[in-house]
């Protein structure tokens, strides 16, 4: 048993879909579905929900790394076996969820969490993420395993974690801060509507390997891959290639993706922008996007302290002056983007003028601005 | 120990921070260790770290993409990838990425964890995503020979099908739903699988101008955010009233009840003050609180989801619940990022779900037919206009699908909406005006 | 036109084209402009099934092109 190279067809299954999510809720979880009434969070990280049947389910929140290697995977099974009658959650931000039934089971799967630390001796299960707080930054792959990253994601996010992890494990912020981090402005992980959003950007247009160029790419599908047209094609030295219309390039890596002939990365073009005010619900205020306030911080492995600091700045900023339940973007319009600048001290630079399709609508076409 | 030298990388030990590298280093070791039969490198995480040592060194990417791989017969589920220092790194040479469909809200039992980890120890790099930023499994690495070995196992063995990729259906993903929440207004997880299944062929066969993804959020307080990341928003949402609890909100004001679940709890914001908490940062100015009742006029209510994410024991989602259907979500490039635009205001989601499976296929058809290459749904809907896209749907105009009616004059009347059309008589026009 | 015929008319065709191996779905759909999206696609799908066609994935966009055709072919499949 087993695939059969020589006869790949044999036994083949396909579209067979995902397994039942049935099969994996816990009990409690299944005998309780759609009875839910209302929870309560009892602490950072510790959330309560209470049934119409009386029944409880009490869930363990922890940060995760996005990566995550079978090891760890399994000591996370160890875990749940031990607690949780072997069954778990993973939330959309990367979190791990742990749940029992009996509020006398909490305390020792709290504590079993707590004390697991990795060689290096830092938290495997770092306790928190909810409520009016930070939950875990939510990433793409970057250096780990993108071919067109204009920054690492893991190493980022690591190094912005570590400084606040206190507010991760807390609760006081106005109102919950969604962090996330995109590695090119392709956005795999759409990044376009967090409070803080740490994108990825090249500043310089694609390298051009004339020599090796039509032996390695289709030339057709190169120009084709470029979304604003910036690709023509050229004869360099005898030898078919293409050339790039320098001005017209988003850097968006495109091309990169159809021809390895065209590199676009750069130890000085390639770096940070950051991106605030963003929001997906439509708590209060309605969605909206996030807002570029730093055009560019370079890349500095291995913990990024110029793009660690610049959110501090922003982030604390927002916590000591915004009102209860404000969003950071709501605190940012309300405040007014001019005194945004101000009170995080972030220089505004012709670069955040929006000189892109639609630019007019986020210039000012009024006299009410503040001095 | 790992064999490489890493300094950089071990700068990211530090921290209290789970570290991805310590992770990876056990992860290395584990495999230096292991009895299991691997069929990969047995050195291909030392050589990752190793890799990614060089590329903080360099501060520009080692890997380059790869198109052709995949499993037989599948457009999607593998993203190629190869190193471009194979002399250095050769575990790492090529090491390409599985997606795996993950469940709905990504529950799961330990059994069916460590079978995923058993194959993926033997067949993989040991190393995963949990989960990918669309939500499936991400199997982080292995050699072209193994990616038909692993799929064999995977539907054979674990009964379970790879994710999308490519110009194909993106595995919808879904909130936690009614298994975990009082606010979900319909079934995400029920619908979130029905279609899954309903659609695997678009899931792993090019099907489309480009990606589409269907995203399903239980209320509107969208978990997976699906208003600025899917095609297809599926948000719950209810048409009658808030069910109220007074002696709860009471409670609440009288300080028994935590507000806001205790999400505010960190800090001292003072007593709780329903009046300036709740009924002033209604955006609908739609309560009134008269020291003993709360009022809501829920005709006037946008169900923005303040009120009951404060007072959850309080304050109810209505009874009569269902979804609004939205369209056109994006991340930028290439007209810049957009949210779905409110399409369907209203519409029960009940299984078998026809009359939304009706309404994605009409979009579908629409989409192959007018979609250029590679133009997501949301720009073929802003180049061809919403009016289109609403006659596409065979839907109504309704003022819930608009912010504001448009400021310019400039309509494109067609001739049929013009009494007595647009053929005309000169010549009638002539007895009557001059050359 | 039989199933036959179809699959011969996209083989001719991009047999024909000159220095580009790879195609978007919507470049068959010009092959057929009789037929909806949907027809083409599944015979498309179903070359690829047959070994006459195979896909090329940028990641975010699939690629079609005849099997084994294509210079990323020789750049990828010198295992």
């Amino acid at each position: 048993m087993g695939y059969d190279p020589k006869d790949p067809l044999k036994d083949r299954i396909t579209d067979i879909g995902p397994k039942d999510y049935k099969e994996f809720l816990p009990s409690v979880i299944k005998e309780n579905y759609g009875k839910w009434l209302y929870h309560e969070i009892l602490e950072p990280g510790v959330l309560m929900h209470v049934s119409e049947t009386g029944a409880k389910v009490y869930t363990v929140r922890v940060g995760g790394c996005r990566l995550m290697s079978v090891t760890h995977i399994r000591e996370i099974c160890e875990i749940s076996d031990k607690h949780c009658d072997g069954y778990l959650r993973f939330t959309t931000r990367n979190n791990v969820e742990f749940m029992v039934d009996d509020e006398a089971k909490l305390k020792p799967l709290m504590d079993d969490l707590e004390g697991r630390e990795f060689a290096g001796g830092s938290k495997k299960f770092p306790r928190g993420g909810t409520g009016a707080g930070l939950t875990n930054i939510v990433h793409t792959q970057g250096w780990i395993h993108c071919h067109t990253p204009a920054i690492d994601a893991s190493g980022v996010v690591k190094a912005v974690m570590d400084e606040l992890y206190d507010d991760f494990q807390d609760m006081r912020f106005p109102a919950q801060v969604r962090i996330s981090l995109a590695c090119c402005l392709n956005m795999c992980g759409a990044v376009h509507c967090s409070d803080i959003a740490i994108l990825g950007i090249h500043r310089m247009p694609p390298m051009l390997d004339h020599e090796h160029l039509d032996n390695m790419c289709e030339i057709p599908l190169a120009i084709a891959a470029c979304p604003t047209g910036a690709i023509k094609p050229a004869t360099v030295n005898g030898k078919k290639s293409v050339a790039v219309k320098n001005e017209k390039c988003m850097f968006c890596g495109n091309c990169y993706t159809m021809c390895p002939s065209m590199p676009l990365a750069d130890e000085e073009g390639s770096g940070v922008a950051l991106l605030v005010g963003g929001k997906i619900s439509n708590r209060i205020s309605q969605p909206k996007f996030s807002k570029v306030v730093v055009p560019f911080i370079p890349n500095e492995p291995p913990r990024w302290p110029s793009t660690v600091e610049a959110i501090k700045k922003i982030l604390y900023a927002y916590v000591d002056d915004a009102k209860k339940y404000e969003r950071l973007g709501d605190w940012a319009e309300r405040i007014g983007w001019e005194r945004f600048f101000e009170k995080t001290e972030l220089p505004f630079t012709g670069h955040l003028i929006d000189d892109y399709r639609f630019a007019y609508t986020t210039w000012r076409q009024s006299t009410q601005f503040k001095f | 120990m790992t064999k490489r030298k890493t300094p950089m990388l071990d700068e990211l030990e530090k921290g209290k921070w789970p570290s991805f590298i310590s992770d990876m280093k056990q992860e290395a070791e584990a495999r230096e260790k292991t009895s299991v039969d691997l069929q990969t490198p047995k050195e291909c995480v030392d050589d990752l770290l190793g890799l990614l040592e060089l590329t903080y060194v360099d501060k520009v990417v080692h890997w380059k993409h790869g198109g052709i791989v995949g499993v037989f017969g599948y457009g999607g589920g593998v993203i190629g990838r190869y190193c471009d220092r194979p002399d250095e790194f050769p575990g790492v040479r090529d090491f390409h990425t599985m997606r795996v469909n993950q469940p709905s809200s990504k529950f799961y039992s330990t059994e069916y964890l460590r079978q995923i980890c058993e194959l993926w120890e033997r067949r993989g790099s040991g190393l995963t995503n949990m989960h990918g930023s669309t939500g499936d499994i991400i199997l982080l690495g292995t050699t072209t020979p193994q990616l038909e070995e692993v799929f064999w196992e995977l539907t054979d063995n674990l009964d379970q099908d790879l994710g999308g990729s490519g110009s194909n259906l993106r595995t919808p993903s879904c909130c936690i739903g009614k298994a975990r929440c009082e606010f979900a207004c319909y079934d995400t997880q029920a619908i979130c699988t029905d279609f899954t299944m309903e659609y695997q062929d678009e899931l792993h066969r090019p099907a489309f101008p480009y990606k589409f993804k269907f995203k399903f959020d239980g209320c509107p307080n969208g978990c997976v955010a699906s208003i600025a990341r899917s095609d297809m928003s599926i948000i719950g949402t209810w048409r009658d009233d808030i069910r109220i609890d007074q002696e709860a909100v009471k409670a609440y004001v009288g300080g028994e009840l935590k507000p806001n679940g205790g999400a505010h709890s960190g800090r001292d914001w003072g007593a709780f003050d329903i009046q300036k908490e709740v009924v002033d940062l209604c955006p609908t100015g739609c309560m009134g609180w008269d020291g003993s009742k709360l009022n809501i006029d829920n005709k006037e209510c946008t169900r923005c989801m303040h009120c009951i994410n404060v007072m959850p024991r309080a304050l109810r989602i209505g009874e009569d619940t269902g979804a609004s259907i939205l369209f056109g979500a994006k991340a930028p490039i290439l007209e810049g990022a957009q949210m779905s635009t409110l399409t369907v205001p209203f519409m029960k989601i009940e299984e078998p779900y026809e009359e939304l499976k009706d309404l994605v296929e009409k979009v579908w058809d629409y989409w192959s037919e007018e979609g250029k290459n590679r133009e997501r749904l949301g720009e073929l809907m802003q180049r061809e206009g919403f009016q289109k896209f609403l006659e596409v749907c065979e839907l109504d105009a309704d003022p819930r699908m608009i912010q504001e009616p448009r400021s310019n004059p400039y309509i494109f009347w067609k001739e049929e909406d013009v009494e007595g059309g647009w053929d005309r008589d000169i010549k009638a026009f002539r007895k009557k005006h001059q050359k | 036109m039989g199933i036959e015929e179809d699959k011969q008319l996209i083989v001719d065709t991009l047999k024909k084209k000159k220095g580009k191996t790879k195609f978007y779905l919507k470049d068959f759909n010009k092959m057929f402009p009789d037929r909806k999206p949907r027809e083409v696609k599944k015979i498309v799908n179903q070359m690829v099934t047959d070994g006459l066609l195979e896909y090329w994935s940028s990641g975010s966009t699939t690629l079609i092109g005849l099997k084994g055709a294509g210079k990323q072919h020789d750049a990828e499949a010198d295992e």
